[in-house]
């Protein structure tokens, strides 16, 4: 998955497991900034009586880094406290919940908002709600409209959104980790079977989403308005962390105590790196790493894994990837230091020659009233990995760009196989459906209720 | 006592304790580094005297061949090296 249960350590530790990031400028919004990180992956709808909740004691942020050296400028922070109401009922609600004040809700939780840049920390917002979880329609009537009261205006412009929403990524996870045996490709594996169209590993599962919309002077080093493409002050890089204390104590009473500084457990810039790219023996070290010392993995961008099992699983599909031996360049600056000037025409998202892993956007470009679900593969300068949008097809585009497609950016000797220009897991390239968005912040869906989850049909 | 407060230590802990009081021996520890604040002076150790009456403060033994000890108290991590404190939490351990 783009990075849901990526690593060994972190995948015993859903709520401190970030999903998926997305950073964004939205039509509706084209002044602004989206940041979107998700937490908590696959969360069946019906998982009650203990619905999804953040982690009080995970300590969530999103960082910015806005003058190209790979260290964090600006930090948002968000920090979760969730109480009983009533300790005698086993239920999450004892009726109706009808507004987010509502009594019947057994289990509310209330977030902080918290800005951390150079010229110190301060608190955004506190004691902001949380909407509950979908039940369904009995419990949480009227949902969108229940959680659209959670949508919460920042002083000095901007809003926040923190709590359940529809899973927008979409991967056919079956296929990939079967040996990547990729549908509807299969006629084509070294272990063919007949082909078959794509399915939607993550479909009507829901997780939980920290969305911040804030101006795009509040990102930018100087705080001007990013109108330039090519000025280098138009791109940040963004990534997010969740630490936890250093020391846990449980207790035989069932509560527990917490000591020392933060440590980051889990961290996700780019999607599908620590998923994919890094190895299964570094995944846990790369998650408490800051991005500023990735050049200590890029190795396995230089001669990723993936690309080398391509051409031994799909026989002779790849021969020119397959005799490609050079350390891949292309990956190396689309995924660690951004795509300078001049490689495509009116675009950069260049971050300075620092590798890290970040999710580079660059706010001068404007949104597109017509988006390419492959981005900037699909001629769309304003998707990923110009940041990513909550639809991007991620998977197709990094599956195209392991495979080969991208080599040529870099170097002009390679012909890219044919396979390499259409390969994905669903076909055509499409946002399966079923999967929810939003036209408007958060973007991601109204979350699946558990009354109406139907999980797994026909198996 | 002793086998309640190794348990909940983290998995990578040689040996620890789970205390409150130790503060007063703090004057006497040769800190080594501190992962977050700067140095103790006598108005933060007043401070610290607050805080510990109202949350734990856990002793992470790192080496017990060098008496290396890490304390974490709120949010901070103090290392420190006192092999005789080392060898009195061994001796109660038993």
């Amino acid at each position: 998955m783009s990075s849901h249960r990526e690593a060994p350590e972190i995948s015993k530790d859903p709520v401190a497991d970030s999903t998926d990031l997305y950073a964004f400028v939205n039509t509706d919004q084209s002044d602004t900034v989206t940041l979107i990180a998700n937490y908590v992956p696959l969360e069946e709808p019906a998982g009650g009586p203990n619905f999804y909740e953040f982690g009080d004691d995970v300590l969530y942020e999103i960082h910015i880094d806005n003058d190209q050296d790979a260290l964090a400028e600006i930090t948002y922070q968000f920090r979760f406290q969730t109480h009983t109401r009533n300790p005698d009922s086993f239920l999450y609600n004892t009726g109706p919940i009808t507004s987010l004040s509502s009594t019947n809700w057994n289990r509310p939780q209330f977030y902080s908002v918290t800005r951390v840049d150079t010229s110190g920390t301060t608190v955004l917002a506190s004691n902001v709600p949380c909407p509950p979880c979908n039940i369904g329609p009995r419990s949480t009537p009227n949902y969108q409209q229940l959680a659209g009261a959670a949508i919460t205006n920042l002083p000095g412009g901007g809003r926040v959104f923190a709590g359940q929403r529809a899973e927008g990524f979409y991967v056919d996870l079956g296929s990939i980790f079967d040996l990547a045996d990729l549908r509807p490709f299969q006629n084509l594996h070294l272990i063919p079977t007949p082909a078959q169209p794509g399915v939607n590993g993550t479909q009507g599962y829901n997780v939980h989403s920290i969305a911040i919309q804030v101006p795009k002077t509040h990102l930018t080093s100087d705080g001007s308005n990013p109108t330039n493409e090519s000025d280098p002050r138009s791109v940040i890089g963004v990534w997010t962390t969740a630490s936890r204390r250093k020391a846990t104590i449980l207790q035989s009473n069932g509560d527990h105590v917490e000591s020392g500084p933060f440590v980051q457990v889990s961290r996700l810039g780019d999607p599908l790196i620590n998923e994919v790219i890094i190895a299964l023996g570094d995944k846990d070290r790369w998650n408490g790493q800051q991005p500023s010392g990735d050049s200590q993995f890029a190795h396995y961008y230089a001669h990723p894994e993936l690309a080398k099992l391509l051409p031994i699983l799909y026989p002779g599909v790849f021969p020119h990837l397959a005799a490609y031996g050079k350390p891949r360049a292309d990956l190396e600056a689309i995924l660690l230091t951004g795509i300078p000037s001049g490689i495509i025409k009116g675009f950069q998202n260049f971050t300075g020659t620092t590798q890290a892993d970040m999710l580079r956007l660059n706010m001068a470009i404007p949104p597109s009233s017509n988006p390419n679900i492959l981005g900037i593969l699909g001629g769309d300068l304003a998707g990923f990995p110009n940041g990513r949008r909550v639809f991007d097809d991620i998977v197709a585009v990094e599956l195209r760009a392991v495979a080969g497609v991208t080599i040529s950016l870099v170097d002009s000797t390679f012909n890219p196989d044919g396979a390499a220009s259409v390969i994905n897991d669903f076909s055509p390239p499409a946002i399966p459906s079923g999967v929810r968005y939003e036209q408007q912040f958060p973007y991601l869906g109204v979350p699946f209720g558990g009354y109406e989850s139907r999980p797994h049909p026909g198996a | 006592m002793a086998k309640q407060t190794r348990r909940g230590f983290l998995k990578q802990t040689s040996v620890g304790v789970a205390t409150i009081g130790v503060l007063s021996t703090l004057p006497t520890l040769a800190v080594v580094s501190e992962s977050e604040a700067p140095a103790v002076t006598s108005a933060a150790e007043t401070e610290l005297s607050a805080a510990v009456l109202s949350e734990p403060m856990v002793a992470h033994v790192r080496d017990l061949s060098t008496g290396e000890i890490s304390l974490l108290l709120g949010t901070r991590e103090i290392f420190f090296r006192d092999p005789e404190l080392v060898v009195r939490l061994l001796r109660a351990a038993r």
